[in-house]
């Protein structure tokens, strides 16, 4: 009889599109990369080939600030996948960025009762396989 | 100028079958048997149905009804692709076929192994409409509608002061609306304390906010209104609909305003449409995947402003013999959940005055919506012709 415990479930990976490629590129490397349009310069994320606003299919990836602000955020208490039932319950901060995009990505370091719209949060990154790496949220200090 | 659509088409036939949890019975088995339900009860025979409108993905396909109803001569298949809006969004469709006669009588359908099969974060993989969420989102710990939907109902909660007290609202009185009709899967009483107590999903919902993981089928016929006229039931013609999709349709994350649904465009639409307002209205089937949702939709359909989803559920006002009855057959909290199609047989069942102990008296005109994958909106209004 084996002894051996269950394979623990795998983390849900993101498989980066050739318009998203430059954004998991940046996550790596440490920098949260935008698409902006390179006829009108407005930023779009999540990345896609046209501008919605003047149609133009070229654009360029510039780094952007990792400041932002909490727009709102939910508790996930039950593992809709079991990779992160260790985890819960874990806070997910949907926030509000400088360059005027959204992130949703895991608040760290601060209690449910304390969180508000509005409160200063700061991007981080965590490498998490050898090709990707996620953001998360830390209290801007 | 009344519009081209307004009175052109008629819910001619529903079925269902039993709602359960577990079944051994295939998704596709359960649509046909709900489907030989509807056309039954449409006064029409199998042959006589030449447009069809499954549910995608993960429902059958034209073949399969072609196959198994032995359909002669099928003029249009469609598949509307909207999550929990598609099926109001197929009357749509389905109506501008048969006033138009690309086809004279059109089916939709849904068979769901929610509860027997593949829980709903595995069925959301096969959803085009979920590629954003799966790629940006689910790696970092959130993918399930629970988790999408609960960043908005916090945020409702945090400007305007909504309260787990009126999501309670919602979930009990859907509970006692499901207690009436009989076919459904929560037939036990449900108190505001249970609620409350009930295990946290995804803050700020609960167990009880959240719709049910069910098995089941249903489905509807969709005539034209001169031709339905003749049928066995009585005459309930579609006075209104519409659908609407909301900016940033695939990512509820970037939209500008969380709180913004396509039903926002929708209802202007559908009202406009059936000449009609909130006013009008004596019975509504609110799509409730969550209580919430609820809510917020009541004040896009114009019941309430903004903000006072919460205040208008409270002292009975949506249950039978309040001002505005909801939810009547339990919902998809409460009686099962296969897309909302129920609540379309639901409303047809009122307004042909069959609702049994859960009838709304007198119930002329009635309203039912549905809104799906990141904030997709449809809304039809319904009316017992004279």
């Amino acid at each position: 009889m084996s002894t051996a415990a269950p394979a623990a479930p795998e983390r849900p990976l993101p498989t980066p599109t050739r318009d998203s490629q430059p954004y998991w590129d940046g996550m790596r490397e440490g920098r949260f990369m935008l698409q902006h349009c390179a006829a009108c310069g407005k930023v779009r994320h999540y990345p896609r080939p046209v501008c919605p606003h003047c149609h133009s299919m070229e654009s360029r990836w510039e780094a952007a600030p990792l400041g932002g602000k909490v727009h709102t955020w939910t508790v996930c208490h039950h593992p809709f996948n079991f990779f992160f039932k260790q985890a819960a319950p874990y806070i997910v901060a949907l926030v509000e960025m400088e360059a005027g995009v959204r992130v949703n990505a895991p608040l760290r370091g601060v209690a449910e009762k304390d969180l508000k719209i509005g409160a200063k949060v700061r991007l981080a990154f965590e490498p998490v396989t050898k090709d990707v790496t996620l953001p998360y949220f830390v209290v801007a200090g | 100028m009344a519009h081209a659509l307004r009175e052109k088409a008629a819910i001619s036939g529903i079925g269902e079958t039993a709602y359960t949890r577990g079944t051994t019975k295939s998704g596709l088995a359960l649509q046909l048997e709900a489907s030989l339900k509807a056309i039954e009860d449409a006064g029409l025979k199998p042959g006589d149905i030449d447009g069809v409108v499954p549910y995608f993905p993960g429902g059958g396909i034209a073949e399969d009804f072609i196959a198994n109803l032995g359909l002669p001569d099928l003029t249009l298949s469609l598949f509307v692709p909207m999550g929990g809006a598609t099926c109001v969004a197929a009357i749509q469709s389905a109506a501008m076929a048969v006033a138009t006669g690309v086809a004279k009588n059109v089916l939709i359908s849904v068979g769901r192994t929610g509860y027997s099969g593949a829980r709903v974060s595995a069925r959301l993989q096969q959803f085009p409409q979920f590629a954003l969420a799966a790629e940006f989102e689910a790696p970092i710990g959130m993918f399930a509608p629970a988790q999408l939907y609960a960043q908005g109902a916090r945020r409702h909660m945090e400007l305007y002061g909504t309260t787990p007290r009126h999501f309670a609202e919602v979930a009990v009185t859907t509970r006692q609306h499901a207690i009436l009709n009989g076919n459904v899967v929560m037939n036990k009483p449900l108190t505001v304390e249970e609620h409350h107590a009930s295990r946290m999903i995804s803050d700020p919902f609960r167990l009880f906010d959240c719709s049910l993981e069910s098995d089941g089928g249903a489905a509807v016929v969709v005539s034209a209104a001169d031709r339905a006229r003749d049928l066995k039931k009585p005459l309930v013609t579609i006075m209104g609909v519409a659908e609407g999709h909301p900016e940033s349709p695939a990512s509820i994350a970037q939209r500008p305003d969380l709180l913004d649904f396509g039903l926002t465009k929708a209802a202007k639409r559908g009202y406009d449409m059936a000449g009609l307002g909130p006013k009008d209205i004596d019975v509504a089937e609110i799509y409730d995947c969550f209580t919430f949702t609820v809510l917020r939709q009541l004040e896009i359909l114009g019941f309430c402003k903004t903000g006072e989803g919460g205040p208008f559920v409270m002292d009975g006002r949506i249950g039978l013999g309040g001002d505005l009855p909801i939810n009547t057959h339990g919902g998809l909290l409460s009686q099962s959940h296969v897309v909302g199609l129920n609540h379309v047989i639901e409303l047809t069942r009122q307004l042909r005055r069959e609702a049994g102990k859960a009838q709304v008296k007198d119930a002329e005109v009635g309203l039912v919506t549905g809104y799906g994958d990141m904030g997709d909106g449809s809304l039809a209004i319904l009316r017992r012709a004279a």
